[in-house]
């Protein structure tokens, strides 16, 4: 099971629901696919852009590595990853 | 509510009631605090703050803290401003001024929005507070929390310099040590912080944490006679103190106390990790993320600034620039900045004086401006990366033939 993490300022994508377990291996994009099978178009909206990208302000995380640093949407995700979804807040 | 008008996205312009929101529920993006500024005009007068004590709480029409005995009474703030007449003779330059943040109560400028945010935490009787820190957050956060009796959960690089780990450990606190740089450590915090309902100042709380950094600002303003200089020179870390500094610079505006000035927002990094230089230097002005930074100046060592962007539009907007001195510039401008004016600043400080000396150089600041540096940290906490630019010492034999012998034919007065 990949396990999706959702810090609760993003949760309002996935109807308040902060740890998701979902039967998946892939990419990530096509994980986010998936989750948004499951939470309708609502999820999608909240966290891609209008160009098909991450919104800005959303980090997203497999197994701990930034997905920027790695392959963005087509980045690995094994079947019993860690996907955390979080603000991007960081530093004071 | 005091003078608080909203909670309002800087990226949609979305309002919400000031609550715990920690991002726009529509965006995501960052949001800041609004205030009623005309009651803030009838109140926030040069009469009513002189009269004020002297601590940050002089501003608190434009403070989003509504419950008086929520207030941690640490008197962060109210630090010197320095007229740096040696160093700008050194450099060249016609009026220089330093903002000693060096002297709060926990040696550097984080006690000024963690003052903020605790009162915030108070207020909403929550049950712990914390932070993620590259050293002097972990400090000021770990004080204020010790004075208002709450526990304290620092997260940090186990990297770090022993005195930044040491200090939050001394105030109580306890420190989560991450094997990893401080975004990790970040990222981590806020899954912690997620999970227990805990007030971290700079995560959940930032909306209201980042309001206390506008004190520098509004207390440079006051001290320099009710007058804005023509740059400020800040330190980037995650380009929250830039933003905020702007922000103050506008809030002044908005109630007439400024009119018609217009001050150059001048942001710095070391070379080692510039993610908001480079991305000031880019096309599309997006931070350029460093997944390893590498630099003396550790308080800096944020690789994915998440105020970035803000702070690159706001250089942009004031007609400001960036620059990332190299680590042997940043040390340089330390000991320069300490010779020429008794003051001992960590790298970070460093950093705008290193700044300055470029910009002087190749003109991006002219030298009839008015200029005030920020120095937002003390240097006792970072001593190891000075120590080595120095020749150890030989010890002297306790007689006066040995002390005429080392001191060799230097003669004062």
């Amino acid at each position: 099971m990949v396990r999706l993490v959702v810090a609760s300022p993003i949760a309002v994508a996935t109807r308040g629901e902060r740890e998701i377990d979902i039967e998946y291996e892939g990419t990530l994009g096509g994980l986010f696919d998936a989750v948004a099978e499951r939470y309708g178009k609502e999820f999608r909206q909240r966290i891609f852009d209008g160009e098909g990208g991450l919104k800005r302000f959303v980090n997203v995380y497999v197994d701990g590595e930034d997905a920027r640093y790695l392959k963005g949407l087509e980045t690995p995700v094994t079947r019993d990853a860690t996907v955390d979804l979080l603000p991007a807040i960081a530093g004071g | 509510m005091g003078y608080v008008r909203s909670l309002r996205c800087r990226e949609c312009g979305a309002e919400y009631p000031p609550t715990r929101l920690v991002v726009c529920e529509a965006c995501f993006g960052p949001l800041e605090v609004a205030y009623e500024f005309d009651a803030v005009r009838e109140a926030f007068t040069r009469d009513s703050i002189a009269r004020r004590p002297g601590d940050l709480w002089r501003y608190r029409e434009l403070l989003p803290v509504f419950d008086e005995g929520a207030k941690v009474d640490l008197q962060p703030g109210y630090t010197p401003l320095r007229r740096a007449d040696n160093l700008a003779s050194e450099l060249g330059l016609r009026e220089l001024w330093v903002k000693d943040d060096t002297v709060n109560p926990t040696s550097s400028f984080k006690d000024r929005p963690v003052a903020v945010a605790i009162a915030k935490a108070r207020e909403w009787g929550l049950e712990a507070v914390g932070c993620a820190s590259t050293g002097n957050l972990a400090a000021a956060t770990a004080a204020a929390a010790a004075k208002a009796r709450l526990p304290c959960y620092v997260f940090t690089p186990a990297s770090l310099e022993e005195t930044k780990l040491l200090l939050p450990r001394i105030y109580g606190a306890t420190v989560v040590p991450v094997d990893g740089t401080y975004d990790d450590a970040n990222r981590v915090a806020i899954l912690a912080a997620d999970r227990r309902g805990w007030g971290f100042v700079n995560i959940n709380l930032r909306p209201y944490y980042a309001e206390g950094s506008k004190t520098l600002l509004f207390e440079t303003w006051e001290q320099l006679g009710f007058e804005l200089p023509d740059v400020v020179v800040t330190p980037l870390g995650s380009g929250l103190l830039l933003t905020s500094v702007d922000k103050a610079i506008r809030e002044l505006k908005a109630i007439g106390q400024v009119n018609g000035v217009s001050t150059r927002l001048v942001g710095t990094q070391a070379a080692g990790c510039a993610p908001i230089v480079r991305g000031f230097e880019s096309a599309d002005g997006r931070p350029r993320p460093v997944k390893r930074p590498d630099t003396i100046a550790e308080s800096l060592a944020i690789g994915d600034p998440a105020s970035g962007h803000e702070a690159i539009q706001i250089m942009r907007r004031t007609r400001g620039f960036a620059d990332a001195p190299s680590d042997p510039e940043i040390i340089e401008a330390q000991r320069l900045l300490a010779r020429t004016e008794g003051v001992f600043a960590e790298p970070a400080g460093g950093t705008t004086v290193a700044t300055l000396k470029r910009a002087l150089e190749d003109g991006r600041i002219d030298r009839d401006e008015r200029v005030v540096l920020l120095v937002t940290g003390n240097g006792l906490k970072a001593p190891s990366v000075l120590s080595a630019s120095f020749p150890p010492l030989t010890p002297v034999a306790p007689n006066a033939a040995a002390v005429d012998a080392f001191l060799g034919g230097i003669h004062h007065g």
